[in-house]
Formats: C-alpha cells, structure tokens, sequence
C-alpha cells in the first residue's frame, strides 16, 4: 500500500503531496524519484538567513525539484546575511549565485521605534534600517548580478500593545507594515528584486503556527515545520517564474465545473450559477476567478464531454461571466479527454507541460494524469468553492512582471482563433496572409522591451534555435555592448497586436556574426514574420560591414520544428556533431532582396504612436 | 500505531532501506540522524498521537528506543492508545 501511493506520486512528479508529515516521512525517496525527471534546469541559490536555515534549505530543495528546477545551494552561517554580503564573503563571490534568497523576519529588525517616541524619530528609525537593507541589495545587485529575493516582514506573535500596534506609529505591528510598504517601493522600482510575502504566508499558515517557540528556543528557526514548507513553496514558485516554468492555458470541464448541474440533462435554466443559490454563488465566483486569470494573460480552453451546441449553450446563461469567446480552444465531443487535450496543446501550439486540467470528476483526472503526465492535474476535489483555492496553493500562474503583452495574450489566442476561422474562407494560404495586412516593427532592442524580451527568451522552446535562457541583466548588458547584434520584431495584424514576439541575438567578430539566439512565439507561426527578421538582419549585417552569418541549431527535446530553419533560408551546412549540434553558413550578399511578401515593416517610432 | 511500523517511518525518514532502525540502536549511530531527520520525528509522532515533544527532551535521547518511549510507542509492539 504504502509503495503504491508513492508510484503514485512519482508518476505525477510535479506535484509534492500535501501533507507536512507525508512529505517529512517521504522527503528521501521523493527527492530521490524528483531527481530523475528529465530537462531539470540548474540553479545556484545563495540562502542568507537572519535565522536557521538548514531546513528552509532542505525544504526549498523539494520544492524547487517539484518544479523543475535542480538547485545547487550556499548557506550563509546563523545570521550571517548582513556580514557575509557586506564583506563580500569570497565564499559566496566563488559560488556566483543565479538567486539570492534573504531570508530575514521580524526578529532582524535592527531597531524598533521607542515608546512615544516623535513621528520624525520613527521616520528616521525606517530611514535606518532601508538604508541597511539597501545597501545589501545594491551590493548583491552590482557584484554579485544575482536576482534577489527578499522576505518581506511577518508579524511578532505578540503584540504587548495590543491594538494600539496597529495604528501607532511607535508601536512594532504598524512600524513593520510601513517597512513592508517601502521594501515594496523599491521592489516597484528596481527590476530583478522580488518580494517573497511572509506577510501573507503568516496569516494564511496562523501566527502560532508560524513562529513555534519550541523551534526557535531550541534550534532558533524563525518558522515552524508548517510554515517552513509554505515558505519553500512560495519561494519555489518565484523561482521557478524567474526560469519560465509558470504554466500557461488553463483547461476547464464544464458541468459541475465551471456551472453546477449537467446542461445536457438540465438545460441552460437549471444550472446552479448565479447569486440566488449558495452553490450557484460559488460556481459565479470560481467563473470570477478565471475571468480574472484570463484578464492577466492566461489562455482558456473548455475539455468537457458534451454535445457541442449543448456546451456552448451554457454561456448563455444570464449570470455566467465568462463567455465563449473567452476560450482559444473549445472541446465539447466525447472523445477522450486525453486526445482532446493534445488537440488544445497543439492548436494553441503550446506545450503539454504549460497546461492545468480542472475537472471536478476524480476518475477524469486521474485518467489523464496517468496518461499525460507532462499535464498538471490538482486534485480540487469536487467542492467547487475550493478549486481556486487549489490552484494558487500549487502557485501554478506564478509571475515574476505583468507586462503589456500579457494583458493581451489570452484575447490573441482567443482572436486566433478567429483568424484560424477565417483562414478556411479563402482557397489558398498566400490570400490569407495578403489578407492580414499585417506589419512588422523590427529593430534593435529598445530600454523598454527587456523586460518582455527577456520573459520570451526563458520561455520560448519550440521555435528556438538554441534553447539559451538569459537573465534580464545580460540581455540589458547585450543590448549595450557593440560586439552584439540585437533585434526584436512585434507584429501587429487586422485582427490586433501580437506583441513582441521574436529576438534575435548574434555575437560579432571582424566580419563575421554568429547566432546566439533565434526565437519566435508560435502564435504567430506560418505568417512569414521569420522571414521579415531576416530581411532586417541582412540589412543589419549590411550596415555594419558583416560578410558571414554562422547559424548555430542546438536540438531540443521540443524545437524540432525549427530544424530546417537554416536550411529554409538559404544556408548551407558546414558541421553536424554526434549530439545533432549543427553549424550553417550564409555569405551576406551585396544587393539583397527581400523574402518577406506579406509583411509591411515599419520603424519602431511608428509602431509606437 | 505498532513498534514495526514506527520503526519503518524511521527507516524512511532517514532514508535507509527498510528494517534497518531497531529499538536499541544507538542515535549517534544512525546514518542521516540529523537536525531535519529530528523534526520530522517530531511532526509524525505528534500526527500520530496528542503527544507533544520538544526538541529539549529529544536530546536527552541515547538510542532510538528512547525516541519510541517519547513517541509513546509500546516496546511490547502494542497499538498506540490514542
């Protein structure tokens, strides 16, 4: 019995149990089985504790395995956050970490404001210790380039002032949350700085639960073992947002899902939705939920075993928020779920692993967590007012920035949709795209697209020509430095803006430029937008006296696509290594003409008015 | 819960195949004993009974039958009251 729940969990290795007791009494075995997924991305990960850290460390270990992600750790000694920076301990130099952690609490708050003491004085007691803080930062931000990551403040169990802390300025409680306030300025206006909340994690795990005198009398850790795991998680999460491992389309059931009751027994009139009953209330406000997800840029899908016209029937009901054109794939057959979610994947043209499966029957998802492992399944149970609950306790849609795009991304797929819809309505492919009037804004990286060009160069895999991740501190200190070439293309159609979505990156030496990186999203793929990329690289290589371009394919478990790339545009393969590693060269030539024949290209000022 | 059971929970939260632990092995003899490997003693004994444990009484622990007493574990292998 025992083996078989832990197969279990093998088999759907992204996901640690639960339970606090199950994952201590598992924590080998689990860390022995999350061990063996495939594509684990490394991580350097400096953990500075205001506190112990050793089993926040070990804690984080699990977690960030459960995400992906194989971490490599350095441990700062008790309470040595402070000292170990400002030293510039060469022991942490040497380890140059791709994360730095610092977890500090309450307890590291140097100095508290005095009774009564003047609101000036208490101004300066905050001054004080941001300066502290800040300086830490700054130091790791400029030497050490690491994206940092720090605990914001939890409460004291105690509160000798009872509600008095919460509004006097003297007083610990109220003195904390505006420390919270200014750690969150500059978290506002410095990139690569997060925020790990303890506030909230506090209150959701309860205070007593969350400092536990017997821990941090006997051993000083800051946390109990409950909270520790909450911590490990929510910085897990971070983390793994930062790689580009956050998960993208939710894919939703619909009876007893998203409504309450069978709409092809029940008809439209019965489904339980709608203020005037609890349940339909809670079915509205789960409906709430994923309309809020969509809004910030997580794409919808319905995988619902139904008849279609009775499915889409249901978002005619008066009280349902979402609408069908809120989705980007709709599945209503009875085909098993399982071929209908690939059909989603491929149609979205986004990856298995990028897609959460909410369903309330426990038979549907077992079924398709045991035979699409690469799917995320929460086991929401069948209490429709704890399914959001289940999703951001797995923190699946964790991110690091909410960019322009992002607001947009769930209407394109959606409007894709659309586009897919009026592809079939001319004869032949040339027509459709004439028919897009699309236009292109393609240039060399702009101060204002790091941000989202970063996001597309850890998160892209399929059209991507070499799989490498960058933080966003290179590709700002590429976009700078003359040995680089850079190029970014947007897209905009008739049917709306794509975004930003594809960079180019090469290295230049003399005369020749070699292809760091070429990566397109795939939600523009077959609109000749690679072809238009090129175009303005050649132009590029013209300027800049360039007479070769060395092509580099890295292949991937997920970028066979691209594998012709090369080859598609004219160049000619020069070595081919056992590991499938390819070299291609291209000779620029002196007058060039245009591949591109459906995009009209415009400059970046234009594309921005 | 029965002395084997408890027994094997700590075969698996140090890591070590099955049956490895017995009641009068030594603590500091134990491969994986721990700071983590003594909290999560803490945690499953206290989620199996209303015991509660405190870090100080484990250290006074010399040998894994000490940890059972503490757990509340009879040695004659009878089930835990709860």
């Amino acid at each position: 019995m025992e083996t078989e729940t832990l197969q279990q969990q093998v088999s759907r290795p992204l996901q640690l149990p639960d339970s606090l007791p199950e994952i201590l009494r598992k924590r080998h075995a689990l860390r022995k089985e999350l061990l063996k997924q495939a594509n684990l991305i490394p991580a350097c990960i400096a953990i500075l504790g205001g506190s112990t850290t050793s089993e926040v460390k070990n804690m984080l270990d699990l977690a960030l395995l459960a995400q992906g992600i194989k971490p490599t750790f350095y441990e700062s000694g008790y309470n040595r956050y402070y000292e170990d920076v400002l030293a510039a301990n060469p022991d942490l130099w040497n380890f140059k970490p791709d994360v730095v952690f610092i977890h500090t609490t309450w307890h590291n708050v140097s100095s508290f404001p005095k009774l009564l003491e003047s609101d000036a004085e208490v101004e300066e007691h905050l001054r004080r210790e941001m300066a502290r803080f800040e300086s830490l930062w700054e130091k790791i931000h400029t030497e050490l380039g690491a994206l940092i990551i720090q605990n914001n403040f939890d409460l004291p169990r105690l509160r000798p002032l009872g509600n008095l802390e919460a509004f006097e300025p003297y007083c610990g409680v109220n003195f904390l949350l505006r420390l919270n306030a200014k750690f969150a300025a500059y978290a506002c206006k410095h990139s690569r700085f997060l925020i790990n909340d303890i506030l909230y994690l506090c209150a959701q795990v309860g205070l007593n639960a969350w400092h536990e005198h017997n821990y941090w009398y006997n051993f000083h850790m800051a946390l109990g073992p409950t909270a520790t795991l909450a911590l490990a998680r929510n910085v897990a999460a971070i983390i793994k947002s930062a790689y580009g491992r956050s998960k993208k389309c939710l894919v939703l059931d619909l009876d007893n899902t998203l409504w309450g009751g069978v709409i092809g027994d029940d008809g439209v009139q019965k489904l339980l939705l709608g203020r005037d009953h609890p349940v339909g209330e809670a079915y509205l406000n789960f409906q709430k939920y994923v309309q809020d997800l969509q809004r910030r840029g997580i794409i919808l899908a319905v995988c619902s075993k139904n008849d279609p016209e009775n499915a889409k029937e249901g978002f005619t009901h008066p009280d349902s928020v979402l609408k069908l054109e809120d989705f980007a794939a709709f599945k209503a057959n009875w085909n098993p779920k399982t071929a209908n979610i690939r059909e989603i994947a491929a149609e979205l043209n986004i990856g298995l692993d990028t897609l959460v499966f909410v369903d309330d029957n426990p038979a549907e998802r077992a079924f398709v967590a045991e035979q699409l492992p690469e799917v995320a399944v929460p086991d929401v149970g069948s209490d429709v007012s704890r399914f959001a609950e289940v999703l951001e306790q797995e923190h699946y849609f964790e991110v690091e920035k909410l960019v322009q795009e992002d607001l947009g991304r769930a209407a394109c797929y959606a409007s894709n949709a659309q586009r897919s819809a009026s592809q079939t309505a001319f004869s032949n492919y040339p027509e459709y795209l004439a028919s897009l009037n699309m236009s292109a804004e393609i240039g060399p990286f702009l101060p204002e697209y790091l941000e989202r060009i970063t996001q597309l160069v850890n998160k892209t895999n399929q059209f991507n020509l070499t799989t490498r991740r960058y933080t966003s501190a290179e590709v700002e200190s590429m976009s700078r430095n003359p040995g680089f070439m850079t190029l970014y293309g947007r897209l905009t159609d008739k049917f709306g803006d794509n975004g930003l979505v594809s960079v180019l990156i090469g290295r230049i030496t003399g005369k020749t430029l070699e292809m760091d990186l070429w990566l397109m999203s795939c939600r523009v793929l077959n609109r000749e937008m690679e072809l238009a990329m090129f175009d303005a690289l050649i132009e590029q290589c013209q300027t800049r006296g360039i007479r070769e371009i060395l092509g580099i394919y890295i292949p991937s478990k997920k970028n066979r696509m691209v594998a012709g790339h090369y080859a598609g545009l004219g160049f000619s393969c020069a070595e081919r290594n056992s590991e499938g590693r390819e070299l291609w060269r291209y000779a620029v030539p002196e007058i060039y003409s245009p591949k591109t024949r459906y995009i009209h290209r415009i400059t970046a000022a234009a594309g921005r008015s | 819960m029965t002395q084997s059971e408890f027994l094997n929970e700590l075969d698996e939260i140090l890591g070590l195949p099955a049956g490895t632990v017995r009641a009068d092995r030594k603590l500091d003899e134990l491969e994986n004993w721990d700071s983590m490997a003594l909290i999560s003693f803490i945690v499953l004994a206290e989620s199996h009974s209303n015991v509660s444990i405190s870090p100080a009484q484990i250290v006074t622990c010399s040998t894994v039958a000490d940890l059972l007493a503490l757990a509340q574990v009879r040695a004659n292998g009878a089930e835990l009251q709860k």
